[in-house]
């Protein structure tokens, strides 16, 4: 059995790892290692009688031996290496005593979201393209645009092909072949996120009605996967789509073939901007924002809510685990509408030096 | 088109009536263990839709798939027409998730439990109709669960009026569909799968609605538990 | 999963039974189950149950150019699927040796006897015909897959209405079923297969197998044939040898039975026209048997909705507002942008650490020691790393 103990907030790890062979022969085998750091200063480590009396009713064992003074060591890589030991053997513990004193193994808030960045027009090729990163997540979106004839149910309009590709390049949890369960369900929502938001407005992708329009294939692919996929998903084709430039395009009268010319470009009209934002449970109770990987593969629900400029909801995305009470969805919905400007203000940002530099 | 029929009361949506259908849920049934072969079976009836659920479980597992401490749940959804597509997908990760959440997946490891639904027909309310189905399935095969759950769907129309358990020609009409997965437990929310844009209020409101719906749906899976082992002493 | 095998004893009852002329389940040697058939709610939609085997049908319509050989004939599209809810033996996607026998016999039975005249299925003769797809999914498998496969295929097949279409030019107006009345599909005959199982070397048939019988059988022989006597196909598998006169005397036994079909499908054809003439209920629903133990049925319900608007508007009340103060997006290059503050991912720029507002610098010290970015090694190879990245990333 393992117990950890976190210490402090400032100072940083403390990992007493018990085991305790039989509670008959209650013999406990104490390692401590301690490493406490603030912000580079080192400050002596707390005697050891104080933590055995710290310990004893924690552990509840009626005598626990310290013997940890010989393991007691100030090296920067000790600790590391029994962060990471207990990291693997417990990982849900490990989380779990971060999340007691509000905060995340990588140093952030309970409500923080990872460093965004975000490049457009890296893709000479296509007609936009966007690059996300959130954290370690990095998604890139291209799009293309190709003529084709209207569908048979709505002549007067164009559409939207979204795809979203998990390559094994991105984690290894992905293996090659035909696209797994979660890049279909990715799909399947950016599709009906296009949908739900109005994104753009389909008419205006038709060219001539029931003989022309413009399909545009985004392609979603994930470069580098550290959970939060569809909030970068989101984010790469909003910027995608507002970076794409389509050339002009007309159907000959006589010949009744398409014209295109490619020097006369326009950008699409874009009406909504959607930003989603994803939150994972844990242990029904925490909610946390902008989950890592790891995070993601313990949590017992995973919510992803994506609004506009509005204050609208376009998609409120739960599928499945454990339940949750309405007010914690509210919070949840409150910090994605607080997120939503964030990001808009970075987009804005991005357009505008393109502007300017033109 | 529309028909009126007398037979026993009951009678089939009109035009005329949709304000006062609008918070009522459509006649529901369901049968269990109609299919000699599954652990378990059910159909489930919500006015026309018709989902018909089979389970099998616990069973073989391919070493693949075989999680060390729990069950490996697969759900499957066959389309009437046409091969499984992305859709499909996307609601067979949530059916999947709410029963992860719902079974004992610990009391059976290294095994499986295969949920398979069949659309029979599509009048609307399909996510929440397949949950139901999935939830007197799996109570038919006798699978340990902390909670049943149920499905509900809310459309809210171009007027902003919320529609519970709309037809097919409903959802083509409203402005925003949700559907929620409702647990017996503490009536949270499960699941929530959303098309179309709508305000926080509208949601909440939609939550609370579903909610008190489930309340009925409960009441229904306890009737027909009862029914089914009453003769039973 | 795999199917629980047959056990040594079992396959001997079975086979001692069939020399005594009894069989499990009480019927005579000749005698089929017990057939249902139910329609739907839209047309083309039935379900057979042929005993506990029950089989799924659904018939639809779509316009599509037509195939270069055949430029005037509409195109009939035949798919049958083993759901793994029929038998745990069952996989999805999988194309096993019975799927493939099926969805054959289905094909030759039903296409190859032209019993469908796909001539009228056209439209715009070399542009536009209509192409007639049958989806037959098999739900439970309790024997004789081919049979009610077969029964369920035709009874679809004359129960489908396609939308009524007018033709102006090269125009083609659709008109929906509210418009036009739908018109049935130009059915010539009926072929229905009927199975005949072969047990100790040929000695013993039986007709319409369950499905134990099915599998301590030898061979198989499958006759399509339609209420007039014409056989449609015959097919025999399993390596048996038959004699002259047994062939005939299941032929003889086929048209007697497909006779009895026939009217049994004919009679719920009929049945359902009259149902849905008068306006009364029709569809699956009402076909559930309510007698049962096991079927329960509930009328419209209202759900209260009174307070729901006062809880909602409460639950959104209390929780705290959306802060408005946000933090700013920082310009790192041409087209590249970042916000968020706090830990510094681990394929940073060295330029975004000094832009970025340092609010908190305990927060990222402490990050290189916890998480298992090791940012040490990195360092080394990170400027000449980012100054490649710099110069992709500028166009």
């Amino acid at each position: 059995m393992g117990v950890v103990l976190n210490y402090g907030i400032n100072s940083y790890i403390s990992i007493v790892v018990l085991y305790f062979q039989s509670h008959r022969n209650t013999y406990a085998d104490v390692v401590i290692t301690k490493h406490i750091i603030t912000a580079g200063k080192e400050q002596a480590a707390p005697q050891s009688a104080g933590w055995e009396t710290a310990l004893a009713p924690l552990t509840g064992a009626e005598d626990a031996r310290v013997t940890s003074l010989r393991h007691c060591s100030l090296h920067a890589a000790l600790p590391n290496i029994m962060a990471a030991g207990f990291k693997t053997a417990e990982p849900l513990e490990y989380h779990r005593s971060f999340l007691k004193e509000n905060c995340r193994p990588d140093g952030r808030e309970l409500g923080e979201f990872r460093p965004t960045t975000l490049n457009i027009s890296s893709i000479s090729t296509a007609d936009g393209s966007a690059l996300v990163k959130i954290g370690n997540t990095t998604v890139i979106c291209g799009i293309k645009a190709e003529l084709t004839m209207p569908p048979s149910d709505a002549p007067n309009k164009g559409y939207i092909v979204p795809n979203v590709d998990l390559p094994p390049l991105c984690s290894s949890r992905f293996r090659p072949g035909p696209p797994g369960e979660q890049a279909q369900s990715a799909s399947q929502f950016i599709a009906d996120v296009i949908e739900s938001s109005d994104l753009i407005n389909l008419e205006e992708l038709c060219i001539e009605k029931s003989k022309l329009c413009w399909v545009l294939y985004c392609d979603i692919m994930c470069l580098d996967y550290d959970g939060n996929l569809l909030d970068a998903c989101i984010i790469a084709l909003l910027a995608a789509l507002r970076n794409a430039q389509l050339p002009e395009a007309t159907i000959n009268k006589e010949t009744d073939l398409a014209e295109v010319d490619i020097q006369k470009k326009r950008h699409l009209k874009i009406n909504r901007h959607p930003v989603g934002s994803s939150f994972a449970v844990f242990d029904d109770s925490i909610i946390i924002v902008d989950p890592t990987a790891e995070e993601e593969s313990l949590s017992t629900a995973l919510l992803t809510v994506v609004t506009d400029e509005e204050d609208r909801l376009c998609a409120v995305h739960k599928p499945g685990g454990t339940s949750l009470s309405g007010e914690k969805l509210q919070h949840c919905i409150n910090r994605a509408i607080t997120r939503n400007k964030e990001i808009s203000k970075l987009v804005d940002k991005v357009f505008e030096s393109m502007k300017t530099a033109k | 088109m529309t028909r009126m029929s007398a037979t026993r009361g009951l009678c089939m949506r009109t035009m005329m009536e949709l304000d006062q259908s609008c918070s009522v849920l459509r006649e529901y049934g369901s049968e269990q263990s109609l299919l000699s072969k599954p652990d378990g079976s059910s159909t489930f009836v919500q006015g026309d839709t018709s989902i018909l659920a089979g389970v099998y479980g616990p069973a073989e597992v391919k070493v693949s798939k075989e999680i060390y401490d729990r069950a490996t749940v697969e759900v499957l959804i066959q389309p009437k027409m046409g091969l499984p597509g992305v859709r499909e997908r996307a609601r067979e990760q949530c059916v999947r998730e709410t029963c992860e959440a719902a079974l004992l997946l610990t009391l059976h490891p290294r095994s499986s439990v295969t949920v398979v639904l069949q659309v029979i027909h599509d009048d609307g309310s399909l996510l929440s109709c397949c949950l139901n189905a999935a939830c007197m399935a799996l109570m038919d095969a006798g699978l340990p669960m902390s909670h049943l759950f149920c499905g509900v769907t809310c459309a809210i129309s171009k007027e902003g009026q919320i529609i519970i358990d709309p037809t097919a020609r409903q959802e083509k009409e409203c402005r925003a569909l949700l559907t929620f997965a409702i647990d017996s437990a503490e009536c949270n929310v499960l699941i929530s799968s959303t098309t179309g844009s709508f305000s926080v209020q509208e949601l909440q409101q939609c939550i609370a609605i579903s909610q008190k719906a489930s309340e009925q749906i409960f009441q229904f899976y306890r009737d027909s538990v009862k029914r089914r082992y009453s003769k039973i002493q | 999963m795999r199917d629980t095998p047959l056990s040594n004893c079992e396959r001997r009852f079975l086979l001692k039974a069939i020399e005594e002329k009894k069989r499990l389940d009480g019927r005579q040697t000749y005698d089929y189950r017990n057939i249902k058939i139910t329609f739907g709610t839209d047309y083309g939609c039935c379900i057979v149950e042929l005993g506990r085997t029950r089989v799924l049908c659904q018939v639809s319509c779509e316009l599509v150019p037509p195939k270069d050989s055949r430029p005037t004939e509409g195109i009939m599209f035949f798919n049958l699927e083993l759901s793994p809810m029929a038998s745990p033996a069952f996989e999805p996607n999988r194309q096993s040796e019975l799927l493939v026998m099926l969805n054959r016999q289905l094909e030759r039975c039903l296409r190859n006897s032209k019993c469908i005249d796909t001539e009228s299925l056209c439209v715009v003769s070399g542009e536009k015909v209509w192409q007639i797809r049958v989806d037959v999914h098999v739900l439970n498998h309790d024997g004789n897959l081919m049979d009610a496969a077969s029964i369920a295929a035709i009874s679809a097949l004359s129960h489908f209405r396609r939308p009524d279409v007018a033709i102006q030019g090269r125009d083609i107006t659709v008109f929906s079923p509210e418009e036009r009345d739908p018109i049935p599909l130009s059915i010539y005959h009926m072929p229905i297969c009927v199975s005949f199982a072969f047990f100790l070397q040929g000695s013993y048939l039986l007709v319409d197998p369950c499905e134990q019988e099915e599998r301590v059988k030898d061979g198989l022989l499958v006759i399509a044939m339609n209420k007039h006597r014409e056989i449609c196909s015959i097919q025999s598998s399993g390596g048996i040898m038959l004699l002259k006169d047994q062939v005939l005397r299941c032929s003889k036994i086929a048209s007697v039975k497909v006779s009895e079909i026939t009217e049994l499908i004919n009679k719920a054809l009929e049945n359902d026209k009259k149902i849905r003439k008068e306006g009364g209920k029709f569809g699956f629903a009402e076909s559930m048997p309510k007698e049962r133990i096991t079927t329960l049925k509930r009328e419209e319900a209202p759900v209260e909705m009174a307070d729901v608007k006062e809880t909602a508007n409460e639950i959104v009340n209390r929780t705290e507002t959306p802060t408005e103060v946000v933090s700013s997006p920082v310009l790192v290059a041409m087209g590249t942008a970042q916000v968020g503050e706090g830990i510094v991912n681990s394929w940073g720029l060295d330029e975004d650490e000094e832009d970025e507002p340092q609010t908190e610098d305990t927060k990222t010290d402490d990050v290189m020691v916890i998480s298992d970015s090791e940012e040490e090694e990195v360092v080394i190879l990170n400027e000449e790393a980012q100054k490649s990245t710099k110069l992709s990333k500028r166009k």
